[in-house]
């Protein structure tokens, strides 16, 4: 491996392990909050590509305008997902069930968007598309910078959100404890609804992202709820922190693997961490106890 | 996870076509028993194509480039003077359903000759029965290696080439080429395919006989989706000439990603996507000077290309693709066959005078002359195809050729 091919390897690696940070954050929040292992997150994730390569199309606007519409709109969705169906769940059974509930609507979302849009593979294409910056011998895409960008300030807004406000103490109090949080006050079902439709609306920010980068199509959602799955495995299910340090470590270790191994081989990285997690440190390597999340 | 939805696809699909071959009790021509008894009745030719299933829509083309075929024939005086008449059959993309619906075309139909199904999963089981039966058996899809290794001697593809050949007259092009404009080195990537290998190692092979370097070469999974580790690799090497072997989405996103790493091959030979009509829409004003192999063109200038273009744009108001060509093209390879033997009927020596006339003799067609080996692989390659002036235009061979190839290609 030549020195220039590792850099770029590696900021390929960073800027990729960016955005699954942000993915993942959506994911493991939906869990941490009320245990509801979320299939159908990468199918909001494409849903919002659509949507943005839909409002450049028609528009011809750049597709981040479309964050105005689908961010809130996503927030909203997400709120009454959680009020109108997952919240319909048994709590004896929830974590089972809502793999089952989800799943269906992940199928739901993916043949409507087969049905509305067809199967033909979009992309949207832009001014700056192809080009990048260079920095000591290190192509950087504006499209993944921007992408990166919009992981990051999403991200650092999602954490001043929990650590900051009231709604936030109320939603970490609702993971940590719900019968206490209930006691203290807190209305833990608007709590949970209001967490639902936050990590929804990070599904819309990193749908956007992507639509800048990759083809998209209806079944892409798959290749993406299977590495998010291990990561928020990896990183301890509910720590938001835990999610977004081994998304990077595993971005970065895959894409650098990619060079000696070649690309099949470089995307079990995700499932091997998973395995190891599993057989050595059931409850995440960052997260610690739940109890003690974010 | 395309499986998946094929799979719920082929669900309903098989579903609805169980219901409604319930209901449809007798198949379609089954009136049409005894075959070809005078000089004056028609020559019925039974043909089952995956109408329903996996293969409906390629299905659905070839069928639609037979029915044009027989149209076009009959309009201009039939076959050895009497009328064709197609029986289409639907074998629902099922292996087992398309033996015995050739079985049963041959037997209880009694048709004269036959006609291939689409795609190797189903020539294969057809080719067999017609083999049994020494019935010629031209096909219109089935280009994987298998279909020329299960002995038979009665098969012909009606194509130009077989995948490994695809890029023959690029292979020659570049080799012609002074030494010092001549690329040095390759880098290659290719979906893990045997169709999108096959194109593109047939290439690869062909140069590094011939002394150009493999300085990378990349397999990647279907499911790929992230191709900057790929393109960085490729960037790295910085290879003269770029060969990809894709299908659609995997093609666009690694040539995006190559233009966002500042690669900038002599040469870049992309087979599947670019000749996808969405490429230059996902591209952008990026596409100058891609190469790509294509099995048919509307715009190809072989005589009775035209003939066929005009006759298919009347019809149905667009032109035919590969899968109605090919289709076509089948249709012109049994034509030329009858009409040089003189005959057209079940008996085991008319279709063995068919079936030695085709292997000594070349056929025109709209994908320009066809030859085949005593297994039947057609013996010519693919039109090779570059965006000059921002549209895909035919470049090699020298003597259809639409624009001059462009080399080095310009900057993306």
């Amino acid at each position: 491996m030549t020195g220039a091919l590792f850099a770029q390897s590696l900021v390929l690696g960073i800027l990729l392990g960016g955005l699954y940070a942000l993915l993942a954050a959506g994911l493991t929040l939906y869990f941490g909050v009320m245990r509801v292992v979320m299939i159908a997150h990468s199918a909001f994730l494409i849903l919002a590509a659509y949507l943005a390569w839909f409002f450049h199309e028609r528009s011809g606007l750049d597709p981040l305008l479309s964050l105005v519409i689908t961010v809130p709109l996503f927030f909203v969705v997400g709120y009454g997902m959680q009020r109108f169906l997952v919240s319909r769940l048994r709590p004896i059974s929830l974590t089972t069930m809502s793999v089952l509930l989800t799943f269906a609507v992940a199928l739901t979302i993916e043949g409507l968007l087969g049905f509305v849009w067809t199967g033909t593979q979009r992309r949207v294409q832009l001014e700056y598309s192809g080009t990048s910056i260079e920095v000591f011998g290190v192509s950087i895409a504006v499209v993944k910078l921007i992408a990166f960008a919009l992981a990051a300030v999403s991200l650092g807004a999602l954490y001043v959100i929990l650590r900051k406000t009231s709604f936030g103490r109320a939603l970490r109090a609702t993971t940590q404890h719900p019968e206490a949080a209930r006691l203290v006050g807190i209305d833990t079902d608007r709590v949970a609804g209001l967490g639902f439709g936050l990590g929804l609306a990070t599904a819309a920010i990193g749908g956007t992202a992507l639509s800048l980068d990759y083809t998209i199509y209806p079944s892409l959602h798959w290749h993406w709820i299977g590495p998010l799955m291990a990561i928020i495995v990896v990183g301890g299910l509910g720590s938001i922190p835990g999610a977004a340090i081994a998304a990077m470590l595993l971005g970065v270790a895959a894409s650098l693997l990619q060079v000696p191994l070649g690309t099949t081989w470089a995307q079990t990285v995700f499932y091997l961490a998973l395995f190891v997690t599993l057989m050595i440190r059931p409850q995440g390597f960052f997260g610690g106890r739940l109890a003690q999340r974010f | 996870m395309r499986a998946t939805r094929r799979l719920t696809v082929a669900a309903i699909a098989a579903t609805t076509a169980l219901t409604l071959s319930a209901c449809l009790a007798s198949p379609e021509g089954n009136d049409q028993g005894g075959g070809s008894a005078g000089p004056d009745d028609p020559i019925v030719i039974g043909v089952s194509l995956p109408l329903t299933g996996d293969f409906a829509e390629p299905g659905k083309g070839v069928q639609r480039g037979y029915e044009a075929w027989a149209a076009y024939v009959n309009e201009n005086g039939g076959l050895l003077g009497r009328q064709v008449e197609l029986i289409i059959v639907d074998d629902q993309s099922n292996a087992d359903r398309v033996a015995s619906d050739y079985e049963r075309l041959i037997n209880q139909d009694g048709v004269d000759l036959v006609f291939g199904p689409f795609s190797t999963r189903l020539v294969v089981p057809a080719a067999q029965v017609a083999q049994d039966y020494g019935f010629l058996f031209v096909e219109p899809a089935g280009a994987a290696a298998e279909v020329f290794e299960q002995g038979f001697d009665n098969l012909f593809y009606a194509a130009p080439a077989i995948a490994d050949d695809h890029y023959d007259h690029l292979a020659d092009h570049i080799l012609a080429l002074p030494e010092d404009e001549r690329p040095k080195t390759m880098a290659v990537a290719s979906m893990d395919d045997p169709f999108a290998q096959g194109t593109a190692y047939g290439l690869r092979d062909t140069l590094a006989d011939a002394g150009v370097e493999v300085v990378e070469d990349e397999v990647y999974p279907p499911n790929t989706t992230d191709f900057s580790g790929i393109a960085a690799k490729i960037t790295d090497s910085d290879a003269d000439l770029l060969i990809v072997g894709s299908q659609y989405q995997d093609g666009v996103n690694l040539v995006v990603a190559l233009q966002q790493q500042g690669y900038q091959p002599d040469m870049a030979a992309i087979s599947g996507a670019p000749t996808n009509a969405e490429f230059p829409a996902a591209i952008g004003d990026k596409t100058e000077g891609i190469l790509a192999p294509t099995g048919y063109t509307p715009t190809a200038t072989y005589p009775s290309n035209e003939e066929f273009v005009e006759a298919y744009t009347a019809e149905h108001g667009t032109p035919p693709a590969e899968d109605e060509a090919n289709a076509w093209t089948t249709g012109q390879v049994v034509a030329a066959a009858v009409e040089a033997v003189g005959c057209a009927d079940p008996s085991p020596e008319c279709q063995q005078q068919l079936v030695d006339w085709l292997h000594e003799n070349e056929v025109e067609t709209v994908v320009g002359t066809l030859s085949w080996d005593a297994q039947g692989r057609p013996q010519s390659a693919h039109l090779i195809q570059q965006y000059v002036d921002g549209e895909i235009k035919i470049v090699l061979p020298e003597d259809v050729k639409e624009a001059d190839l462009i080399h080095p290609k310009p900057e993306w």
